[in-house]
């Protein structure tokens, strides 16, 4: 129909009921090579060579920044072996053989509580930098760049919203972890010196929004701030754009405008890294979906091979074909494999059931996908000049603005899919 | 374990083209039953032949532009292709055409004769729509054009004065808009308000009933198979500017008709209601954004006033659909396309309603049109 589309229509599932199950250590556990921002790396570190727990092996090269590389448990480095990652493709993974005495190297010490909130704000940045830190809602930018700069940021942003429908993954941190995210918005706001900090949850989990109330009572200049359950009221600039009325342009940095967004599993995982002096090691795993037996959460230590959890929910056998999605329903890759490790970006896992190839039929006009589109393109016109090869037409229609939510292909009368024609325009105009 | 591979997103919305289709439908039923009631026999005769002849061109166009070739490249014998384009084809090609033809078929007068509808079906859904490419690609109203083709060649040989049963006193004029025409405005009053809304009055199968085309427009609405700023717009500046008109009208015939008499009547009388529920609303040919939507109802609805008031015709809606269509795609041109509000969408709105107003006032004062 011709409508706005702000909800996405799914058969209501609780997956955050699900209890969480903490999993332990196995016995092989792997570090990705490459990942998604760098494709080059160097180890420090040889065959049958033991490692300490999150012992630095390696550089990984990003272009224009570098990544440590840590050991995800302690005891022997056995060599490479491929596995799936988490963008479908096959790499090699770094094999490591647990001895599960998780021995740190001996000159490392937990720095206490009074330590961390007395470093200084390039130290902060540093230990950022040092253990790799990304952002964990997805985008694995990474954190030391987004925190250094001159621009203060008089806005901190932090994105508890999960837009992604059916994901579980923030609100359980949330709910498990709030005296370390409070621990972290604090040491941020020793980091940035920022006036305001506001947690952004969603209206409809009142407990959380109530919780945290409470517990910034005593803090100043921190608020929670209940957001409307839409969809993708989680996208960076729409967010900033509903708490503080600031509009970043598309592809501006936000920080040129003085806010700053940042997702709640990344502080939690700063203060982590200033207490133990380690890398993302511990995430929470929602492996659920219609195609699985039963669904699960779990809290698991990354490295961990992600297939015997999959085997343990259980695929569902009715010879129906199923597609495995790392990520979101809206915004997730499919993988072809379920021989997938456990990295700090990955958080969530869905089967679905493939169900019916749609037809796609011709574009009637209706203009659901341009009153849907939150970037405020139009995504018909621009689908119309990339068949026609128009270039003129395609650069004139700013294809680079599209964040690749899904809303045109999902509100599309038609069952067009208008995403992937935006995707392909968007690739032409980078070489225009 | 074997996984299929797609892009994202991996959830798809429940409804669908044909459902939006099925919509279009249902509203235009109470004004089909309405024509069948009155008038049995010649809506029986226009609506069996427009809506099969509009199915059959759009089917003969799937097969000829579905050609499955062997290896060879030689054409495969006739039974394959048959079924190869029946593949291709889908309930939309049935739909579709259903649509056009429902609405062709209600803009006709009872009189019309079955070739009058079977060559301005033809027209309508050939010219109209499959040149261009079939659904989706067209740029003029299909049932429009098929409507205006049989309009300008066969219209002499129509009598728009054919009355239903329905009508009790015969009256020995003609269309409401007819009886006005050429300034004629003293005749307003020959009409009942209450006998137009009803549809109680000369006219084509549409008009039989307004009550039956605003259930239609209500149900368009609530279902969102047609944008309201369409409609809004379109009905809003004829309003507005027949309004403006109107009071000059009125003074003019000092008292033999109230303002809002005058209004009634030209909201009421010719395809106004139906062209702003069925005709203007369609997503196809008009554009994508919602300021140009507004500025595209408005084109239309200004069109509307100037055809009726200074045209030689009685009746202007068909044509300032199509006029409308023509500047559609100019509105959608992408190097000032925008979804958001912007300073020439304002600009040109602006433009529409005060030259459309300047050239109306002028030609009522001055252009010795009224008797």
């Amino acid at each position: 129909m011709i409508s706005k589309t702000t909800r996405i229509a799914i058969d209501p599932v609780h997956y955050e009921e699900n209890p969480v199950e903490t999993v332990p250590a196995p016995e092989f556990m792997f570090v990705p090579g490459e990942n998604t921002r760098c494709r080059a790396y160097e180890l420090s570190i040889k065959e049958g060579e033991h490692v300490y727990l999150y012992q630095k092996i390696g550089v990984r090269n990003g272009g224009y920044f570098k990544q440590n590389m840590f050991a995800p448990c302690s005891g022997t480095y056995l060599g490479l072996e491929k596995h799936t990652y988490r963008n479908g493709k096959s790499i090699d993974f770094l094999k490591f053989q647990n001895d599960f005495k998780d021995e740190r190297d001996p000159s490392y010490h937990e720095r206490s509580d009074e330590e961390i909130f007395a470093l200084s704000p390039e130290e902060i940045i540093a230990i950022s930098e040092e253990y790799s830190l990304v952002g964990l809602g997805g985008s694995s930018f990474p954190t030391s760049v987004k925190l250094k700069g001159t621009d203060h940021v008089t806005h901190l942003v932090v994105n508890g919203i999960e837009c992604e429908p059916t994901l579980p993954v923030d609100k359980l941190l949330m709910e498990n972890d709030a005296e370390e995210l409070i621990k972290g918005l604090r040491l941020l706001k020793r980091c940035l010196g920022s006036e305001h900090i506001y947690l952004c949850i969603k209206k409809k989990y009142a407990g959380l929004v109530a919780k945290y109330q409470e517990l910034f009572l005593g803090e100043e200049g921190m608020e929670v701030r209940p957001c409307r359950d839409y969809y993708p009221q989680g996208w960076e600039i729409g967010l900033i754009k509903d708490v503080t009325g600031i509009k970043v342009p598309s592809g501006a940095l936000p920080r040129k405008q003085g806010v700053l967004d940042i997702n709640v599993a990344t502080v939690v995982s700063l203060y982590q890294a200033a207490k133990y002096s380690r890398p993302v090691a511990e995430r929470y795993l929602a492996i659920i979906g219609d195609g699985l037996e039963k669904t699960a959460n779990y809290r698991v230590k990354v490295g961990t091979p992600i297939r015997p959890l999959i085997e343990k929910c259980g695929y569902k056998d009715d010879g129906e074909v199923k597609t495995l999605i790392v990520g979101g329903p809206m915004m997730g890759g499919t993988v072809p494999s379920d021989d997938l490790i456990s990295t700090p970006c990955l958080s969530s896992v869905l089967v679905y059931e493939q169900g019916k190839a749609e037809r796609e039929h011709p574009c009637i006009h209706c203009a659901s996908c341009v009153y849907s589109c939150p970037t405020g393109l139009v995504p018909a016109e621009i689908m119309n000049a990339y068949k026609a090869m128009d270039k003129e037409k395609i650069k004139a229609l700013h294809p680079e603005r599209c964040v690749e939510c899904g809303l045109c292909s999902y509100s599309c009368t038609s069952h067009i899919r208008v995403t992937d024609y935006v995707r392909k325009a968007k690739r032409v105009a980078k070489l225009l | 374990m074997e996984f299929a591979l797609e892009t994202s997103p991996h959830i798809k919305r429940r409804d669908s083209l044909w459902s939006m289709l099925s919509d279009v439908i249902i509203a235009l039923l109470p004004a089909t039953v309405m024509a069948f009631v009155a008038f049995p026999l010649d809506s029986l005769k226009t609506f069996l032949i427009a809506i099969p002849v509009m199915v059959a061109c759009e089917w003969l166009f799937v097969f000829f532009t579905n050609v499955p070739r062997g290896k060879d490249g030689k054409i495969l014998p006739f039974p394959e292709w048959v079924k190869y384009a029946w593949g291709k084809g889908s309930v939309n090609n049935i739909l579709a055409p259903i649509v056009s033809g429902m609405i062709f078929a209600l803009t006709l007068p009872a009189s019309a004769s079955w070739y009058h509808v079977l060559i301005g079906a033809i027209v309508g859904i050939v010219i109209g729509k499959l040149v261009f490419g079939g659904t989706g690609n067209n740029i003029f109203n299909p049932a429009l054009v098929g409507m205006l083709f049989s309009k300008l060649c066969f219209g002499a040989q129509w009598n728009l004065n054919q009355n239903s049963w329905m009508v009790e006193d015969v009256v020995a004029g003609g269309t409401p808009l007819g009886t006005i025409g050429g300034g004629n405005y003293g005749a307003i009053g020959q009409y009942n308000l209450f006998d137009m809304f009803m549809g109680w009055i000369p006219g084509t199968l549409g008009e039989v009933s307004k009550l039956a085309i605003i259930v239609g427009l209500a149900y368009l609405l609530i279902r969102r198979a047609a944008d309201w700023r369409v409609v809004v717009g379109y009905l809003g500046t004829f309003v507005l500017l027949m309004g403006c008109a109107g009071i000059y009208i009125t003074l003019h015939y000092e008292g033999a008709f109230t303002w809002l008499e005058f209004m009634g009547y030209e909201v009421l009388s010719g395809g106004l209601l139906f062209g702003a529920t069925f005709m203007i609303t369609d997503p196809v040919t008009g554009p994508i954004t919602s300021p140009s939507r507004w500025i595209y109802a408005c084109f239309g609805g200004a069109m509307v006033v100037i055809i009726r008031l200074l045209g030689a015709l009685p009746e202007g809606v068909g044509f300032s659909i199509l006029l409308a269509n023509a500047i559609a795609p100019a509105l959608d041109y992408h190097k000032w396309l925008s979804k958001g509000w912007k300073l020439w969408h304002f600009i040109a709105l602006a433009l529409i309603i005060l030259l459309s107003l300047l050239v109306v006032m002028l030609a009522l004062a001055y252009g010795d049109i009224l008797q």
